[in-house]
């Protein structure tokens, strides 16, 4: 039995974006594990940068990129602030926030997660319709159906 | 994409060309000349763009038809001739534009870009399921793209012009219908492959080849800002299509209840399009005759699905199974466009 040898660190990586459901995945973890020793969370928001096509003139895109930069800092502010508030030591809630060019930002959070040493990720469910899903692709699903290596809890 | 040079004609060297393609009386006395289009709207009829050092008379703008309402005239797209070949031409200027776009409810972040359209057309040069051209500078640096015109129909107006009720059609004409249209699913293929979205995949976006009856996509210069899956608005619009064909129009909830509520009967919301939930996607209930193959593929598109398409490729080989295996072999691939079409 391989699995019972298989050991899983306390490390956290909530995927966030600026919706209410990414929202709930902090205040979950916040609540799950909020008090509890030894549990790390990093608070990961992935900017996905347009094509270069979206943008008229290279001040247009350096503009987009410093608003996006600060409502970013103010999200991830006030996600780590939410950890906190739970019981969570500062020294153990960190933020990162990437920008990167994502065909999928599934795909995109996933190589994050690769690159780090987290066993866990949490993202909030968006509640799609079946309409919706078609046109546009859920992330939580596809996180779901292609993490490896990885636990993966979706706050509803 | 090539640079703007900087090259003048004199009147009389324009009105000298001009003389070449057009009769007397259509040679203007005095031509205006433009070099820098930024101002699209001050482009005229009868004025002289010149790009790269060639010159272009603009006879006209072009028209775009929406789904029955009255024709749209789009300023920023100039049909002209080239005045050094005499070849008619399509002159897409620059015209920038974000939007909203709502689609069954749905909202989306569009906007329309022409350098994704020129690189777009350097990607489907020579490629035979694509309008052809190139993009060259004006003197202010706008990226005009030039266009060759197709001479043929879009295929919703070939489409609704047939003469035939739905069994004839499906019988007589829907194979061949269905093979060129798998050609032109290829071609979108090709454009995710090479990581570019066609962006606006409508029934008026394919232009049917009036020489070859190719199937010939259209305007790319529109993008949108994906989410999870970046081809799925693409494929939304392929499956409407595909609706469009097998169903030789769209059928509507509407019109069916007045032209034959048992049919309607018939029908569950499972059985209408994932999205515009007023059209009929479910049409083998409505034409039994249409194999079951052919009919699940639509299906992928209904309500009642809890599996969608993720890449086209897979619409691409369903479609060759239906062709291959349940459909009678076309009769040949003459589904040819009559009038004068455009591209742009």
């Amino acid at each position: 039995m391989a699995n019972q040898d298989k050991t899983f660190n306390r490390n956290i990586l909530i995927a966030v974006d600026e919706s209410e459901n990414a929202r709930r995945a902090v205040s979950y973890v916040g609540q799950m594990l909020g008090g509890l020793e030894d549990f790390r969370v990093l608070i990961l928001h992935v900017v996905p940068e347009p094509d270069e096509d979206f943008f008229r003139t290279r001040d247009e895109k350096e503009q987009w990129l410093e608003e996006r930069k600060q409502k970013v800092e103010e999200l991830l502010s006030d996600h780590r602030r939410m950890l906190i508030e739970s019981g969570f030591d500062e020294d153990r809630v960190t933020t990162r926030s990437t920008l990167r060019y994502c065909p999928s930002m599934a795909q995109c959070i996933l190589e994050e997660r690769d690159d780090t040493e987290y066993s866990t990720i949490v993202v909030g469910r968006q509640g799609l319709s079946r309409s919706e899903e078609f046109l546009f692709g859920s992330i939580s699903s596809k996180i779901v159906n292609h993490a490896r290596n990885c636990t993966v809890w979706v706050v509803e | 994409m090539e640079q703007a040079l900087q090259e003048t004609w004199s009147q009389e060297d324009l009105r000298e060309m001009a003389a070449r393609w057009l009769r007397p009386s259509q040679v203007p006395a005095r031509f205006r000349v433009h070099e820098d289009t930024t101002d699209f709207f001050r482009v005229e009829y009868d004025d002289v763009v010149v790009l790269d050092g060639s010159p272009y008379l603009v006879r006209h703008n072009a028209k775009e038809q929406r789904f029955g309402l009255d024709d749209e005239v789009k300023f920023w797209v100039k049909r002209a001739v080239d005045l050094r070949t005499g070849e008619p031409k399509i002159l897409k200027l620059v015209f920038y534009e974000k939007f909203l776009s709502h689609v069954g409810g749905l909202e989306f972040e569009c906007y329309r870009s022409p350098r994704k359209e020129a690189r777009i057309l350097d990607l489907v040069a020579g490629h035979p399921g694509f309008m052809q051209g190139h993009a060259v500078a004006d003197a202010e640096g706008n990226l005009i793209r030039v266009l060759d015109f197709i001479k043929g129909r879009p295929l919703s107006r070939l489409i609704t012009g047939l003469d035939l009720d739905h069994e004839s059609y499906f019988h007589e004409r829907l194979p061949g219908v269905l093979g060129r249209f798998k050609e032109a699913v290829e071609g979108i293929l090709f454009l995710h492959e090479n990581r570019e979205k066609h962006g606006d995949i409508r029934r008026d976006h394919i232009l049917v080849d009036r020489e070859d009856g190719r199937y010939r996509w259209i305007d790319f210069d529109y993008n949108y800002r994906h989410r999870e899956n970046i081809y799925g608005y693409d494929l939304f619009g392929l499956g409407n299509i595909l609706a469009f064909l097998v169903g030789m129009g769209d059928v509507i909830v509407r019109d069916l209840a007045a032209r034959d509520p048992d049919a309607l009967d018939r029908l569950s919301e499972d059985d209408l399009n994932l999205v515009f939930q007023n059209r009929v996607v479910n049409l083998r209930k409505l034409y039994p005759y249409i194999p079951r193959a052919l009919n699940r593929v639509l299906l992928y598109f209904s309500r009642g699905t809890h599996v969608f398409y993720e890449h086209t490729s897979q619409l691409v080989s369903d479609l060759g199974e239906v062709l291959e295996a349940h459909l009678p072999p076309p009769r040949g691939l003459d589904n040819k466009g009559g009038d004068h079409g455009e591209s742009g």
